[in-house]
């Protein structure tokens, strides 16, 4: 079931990161992000799904140009990001691709009331407003996100860890964005409070037409907002499409082993991929070959020389992987 | 709305021990807060008395002292009586004026000192530690040069060549040789601020860097901020009356550095006069006691995990209270 | 002779002795564990588990303190114990595995040094003992001996967490209490010692404490549940009662917010509201604010922990009857 096509908003090709390690004299080269190229539409929520070291949050960062891709480029609609120069671009590409952070107790100062992060945020990215108008504005993205107009005043000790997560969309929507770039925002949050905001970002994309980029460990969850999901391994795209297209047929093995991991209490557990220990390389001057290899069960000789490149396997669901390329239509490695 | 109880660890999902949020104190107005944890305190409620009778007597110091501190009119080294509160010296003078009368060179010397050092060593230390690369090699390099220089001997130099300290030739002395070891401090606690998400916000939403020195780093770290002010104003009282003690100061100034000169000079504690040793030293003492009072007190309320735990009786081997 | 349950806690409660009076974390709690029995700890932040596995492993250090009850370990009570005795018990009879190893373990000296160090604290043993039972813990758990001169920082989260077990094993107890030990592993990773730990108890039959937030996870592997909400036990069975009948309205409300990856997807609603603040709790029944099915009466009266068929629940509704019994299945369990 494909859904209309959608206006693009934010395409990546060819994104690439990597860090230095060791000290001034080392050549080592961390590879967190290597080739990855995707798009995001508009009005639409993208699952980015992997493990510690996959390279998500590194992604968030360099779309949030808190790191500069060391290649590959940007498009933010239709235009490239790396010729943002001026302080005004700048404010504006950061009013409109906002991010929303992981730690409900870290991501606020707790000098400030709550409000201080929306204020500031207004102040920088609509300077036409008046004070008044500021304040009001505050009040509305605070009702928007489901928190009362008066927790503006409190200070971020006296609300629990899910209101400080919706003060943090609210920071993000007092700049009208485009799209929010959500790095695991529900990862510490107590479970029975994560559908909350699940439904917060669900809400954002239907009434407001925001788009979300929703990093996550949990599939689960993505499932329940995603329209799409991308799944990360070493830096790398593994596989892409439609959410429910992925889960339902995935054809990437270590997405397969990734489903296969999620406990669902409704279902005994799967005695597939048992053995695997889930420990995902670092990717330090990596050689050419799948990087999935090690652990995957139907590897073969190619794997080991030419590195997968993402292909269309079925209609607008990719899998970087030799064998499902290879005509397999269903691989099942862990299944 | 329920809010998690301050105290009691509350534990995220997955996520860090917290002790019930950042901040232990009520909301309400900044001095409203300091009031009640001056109150709540008691470390705090002794030093802030303390404090505050020395610095009343150095605002007036004529209403408990009628004598004038350098006049010496009276009879030569008179015992304690209700004429003179604690004698007189060698030379006729009242003890008692003088030590009131002191007060006031000594908390100038604090104060200034403190304001001053704390200054520096905010500016230095929290820019090198948010600026990073360049600018914190070299002004680390800067500080630490300071740092490894023996304080001391440094602040007898600088004295000396100044051919004797006015109270301003010292105030500058004691900052120029202190304000190294707070900077390092506040730089070490700037560095673990620094990849704090609500900094990262900022950076994120376009904050100016200036910006986010002063108004997002720097109120976070108020408390190392008060308690460096503290400990530098401490330090410069030691400092100060030693100078003065061995010669440095200006021995014209009324001060207790240098009462404890002249007391030296006279060889009090020989001759039989020793309150005139003692007191100044008592003085300096528990001047010293009160900031060093108010600086423990500021870190209990800042970090609540210090604070003194009320001992809890459990009887060895007996079985607790309704156990079975 | 009969057999003595591993352990047997009676009425424990637990109190945090503050400025402005005590704060009862754990508030009367009961249970008791047989050998090689595997019981799950569930619940949300606030609900008084971890404070739970401290008063049980006698960790609590002031302002907690035991207020009421007894902690039997093999028949005798351990709550009132000088550090001596209890050194006698801790380790060999009975250990414990915390949530982060990177907090847990000594981050400069290398496994092998700790496991010395534990081995030593607990008897005399010749040098070759120790390296001898070192590297066949470390082989119980999976790990190569080699990595006995390894530092914790060399080695993988999946990794320190299971010599985090291996240490636990040294000198395989009869009781092993865990806090948590996977949440801060990935989901493959998470699995793979989930299966590990469960195999281990099954071959040398300790008895499990498990605390967690993550109830999908622990479905597969307790054979106990306990469910605390606000330090109370709120309900109380096996594993499959509770997730096949959940009685009480926050069991079904904390099954229901587990978005599912396979099956129907439906619109979930989380638990509105937010734990109760300890030292302010509402009168009544300490869940009625957020409870779908409160009546007057939830709001007056507390209610007890009684048995209902096989399983224990602290409700009035339920316990009267008057909850139908189907209330709150919607869509949560359909197999």
């Amino acid at each position: 079931m494909t859904s209309p096509p959608r206006a693009e908003l934010l395409r990546a090709e060819h994104l690439t990161r990597h860090f230095k390690i060791g000290g001034a004299l080392s050549h080592r080269t961390l590879h967190a992000v290597d080739d990855v190229s995707f798009t995001i539409g508009e009005r639409e929520i993208v699952a980015l799904a992997g493990e510690s070291g996959s390279g998500k949050s590194t992604i968030a960062r360099v779309l949030a140009r808190i790191y500069q891709p060391t290649s590959g480029e940007i498009y933010f609609e239709g235009k490239p990001v790396s010729q943002i120069r001026s302080r005004r671009d700048r404010l504006r590409y950061s009013g409109l691709v906002p991010m929303v952070f992981q730690d409900p107790f870290g991501s606020m100062n707790p000098v400030f009331r709550v409000e201080h992060g929306v204020l500031r945020s207004l102040k920088l990215h609509r300077p036409e407003l008046s004070a008044q108008e500021r304040s009001a504005e505050a009040a509305r993205v605070f009702e928007a996100v489901g928190l009362g107009a008066d927790m503006r005043q409190r200070f971020p000790y006296e609300l629990s860890g899910g209101q400080r997560q919706r003060v943090g969309f609210a920071q993000a929507l007092a700049m009208r964005p485009k799209l929010i770039l959500a790095d695991e925002p529900v990862s510490m949050l107590d479970v029975s409070i994560r559908i909350g905001l699940l439904n917060l970002m669900a809400e954002l994309r239907d009434t407001m037409g925001v788009s979300v980029l929703y990093i996550t460990h949990d599939i689960a969850s993505a499932r329940y907002v995603a329209d799409r999901l991308i799944v990360m391994y070493a830096g790398q795209i593994a596989e892409s499409g439609p959410i429910e297209d992925v889960l339902a047929s995935p054809r990437h093995p270590y997405t397969q082993l990734l489903l296969s991991a999620v406990p669902d209490p409704r279902a005994p557990l799967s005695a597939a991929g048992q053995a695997d220990r889930g420990e995902p390389p670092k990717v330090i001057d990596p050689t050419p070959g799948c990087r999935f290899r090690w652990r995957c069960p139907l590897a073969i000789d190619t794997c080991a020389t030419r590195t997968p490149v993402l292909a269309e396997l079925a209609p607008d669901h990719d899998a970087a992987c030799h064998v499902a390329q290879a005509g397999a239509d269903q691989v099942k490695a862990f299944a | 709305m329920a809010m998690p109880v301050s105290g009691v660890p509350t534990e995220t999902a997955g996520g860090p021990r917290q002790w019930g949020g950042v901040a232990q104190l009520p909301s309400g107005s900044a001095l409203g807060r300091v009031g009640r944890a001056i109150r709540s305190n008691r470390k705090a409620t002794v030093g802030t008395v303390l404090l505050v009778i020395f610095i009343l007597i150095a605002l007036f110091p004529w209403v408990i002292a009628r004598d004038s501190p350098t006049q010496d009119a009276y009879t030569p080294q008179l015992g304690i009586s209700t004429a003179h509160l604690l004698g007189t010296n060698h030379y006729g003078q009242d003890l008692f004026s003088q030590l009131v009368w002191g007060t006031r060179n000594v908390l100038i010397i604090a104060f200034a000192v403190g304001v001053a050092t704390t200054g520096i060593a905010v500016l230095i230390g929290i820019a090198a530690a948010y600026l990073g690369g360049l600018w914190d090699g070299s002004l680390s390099v800067l500080t630490d040069v300071l740092l490894v220089i023996p304080l001391f001997p440094l602040l007898i130099i600088i004295a000396a060549y100044a051919h004797g300290g006015t109270t301003l030739v010292l105030i500058i002395a004691i900052t120029l040789t202190s304000w190294s070891y707070t900077a390092r401090q506040l730089r070490s606690q700037a560095l673990t601020l620094r990849n704090r998400d609500f900094l990262e916000a900022a950076r994120v939403r376009g904050e100016r860097r200036l910006y986010i020195i002063v108004v997002e780093v720097i109120p976070t770290m108020t408390s190392l901020i008060v308690a460096s002010f503290l400990t530098n104003a401490l330090y410069a009282v030691l400092f100060a009356s030693s100078l003065q003690f061995i010669g440095l100061g200006d021995p014209n100034t009324v001060s207790w550095g240098t009462t404890l000169y002249w007391a030296e000079n006279n060889a009090a504690l020989q001759t039989g006069e020793p309150l005139w040793a003692i007191a100044p030293g008592a003085c300096i003492a528990v001047l010293g006691a009160a900031f060093a009072l108010l600086n423990y007190a500021f870190d209990e309320v800042g970090n609540p995990a210090l604070r003194p735990v009320r001992k809890i009786r459990q009887r060895k081997g007996a079985q607790m209270e309704g156990a079975q | 002779m009969p057999d003595v349950p591993v352990l047997e806690v009676s009425g424990l409660c637990v109190d945090y002795v503050l400025d402005r009076g005590d704060v009862r974390a754990v508030d009367d709690v009961s249970f008791t564990l047989g050998r090689g029995e595997f019981l799950g700890v569930v619940g949300e932040s606030g609900c008084g588990k971890s404070t739970l596995l401290f008063a049980v492993a006698q960790l609590l250090s002031p302002p907690a303190r035991v207020a009421a009850g007894s902690v039997k370990f093999q028949g005798t009570n351990m709550v009132g114990m000088t550090d001596e005795q209890l050194a006698a018990i801790r380790w060999r009879d009975m250990s414990v595995v915390m949530q982060s190893a990177m907090n847990a373990l000594n981050p400069v000296k290398s496994i092998g040094a700790q496991f010395k160090d534990a081995m030593k604290a607990h008897g005399a043993f010749s040098k070759d003992e120790i390296a001898d039972r070192s590297a066949e813990v470390l082989r119980m758990v999976g790990i190569d001996p080699v990595h006995l001169k390894s530092y914790p920082h060399q080695l993988s989260g999946g990794m320190r967490q299971r010599s985090m077990i291996a240490m636990a094993m040294l000198f395989t107890p009869d009781l092993v209490i865990m806090d948590e030990p996977t949440s801060a592993l990935d989901v493959v990773a998470q699995r793979s010692l989930m299966v590990q730990i469960k195999e281990l108890q099954l071959s040398y039959g300790f008895a499990v404490i498990f605390v967690t937030h993550d109830m999908s996870l622990i479905s597969h592997f307790s054979d106990q549940l306990m469910v605390m909400y606000a330090g109370q036990v709120d309900e109380f069975g096996t594993t499959r009662t509770v997730f096949d009948r959940p009685l009480h309205p926050y069991t079904q409300g904390l099954l229901e917010a587990f978005p599912s990856l396979r099956g129907p997807k439906v619109p979930l609603k989380g638990i509105p509201g937010n734990p109760p603040d300890l030292a302010r709790l509402p009168a009544g029944c300490r869940f009625h604010p957020r409870c779908p099915h409160a009546v007057d009466k939830c709001a007056q009266v507390a209610p007890e922990l009684v048995t209902l068929d096989e399983a224990f629940v602290r409700c009035l509704r339920r316990q009267d009857g008057s909850l139908p019994a189907e209330a709150g299945h919607e869509g949560s369990l359909s197999r």
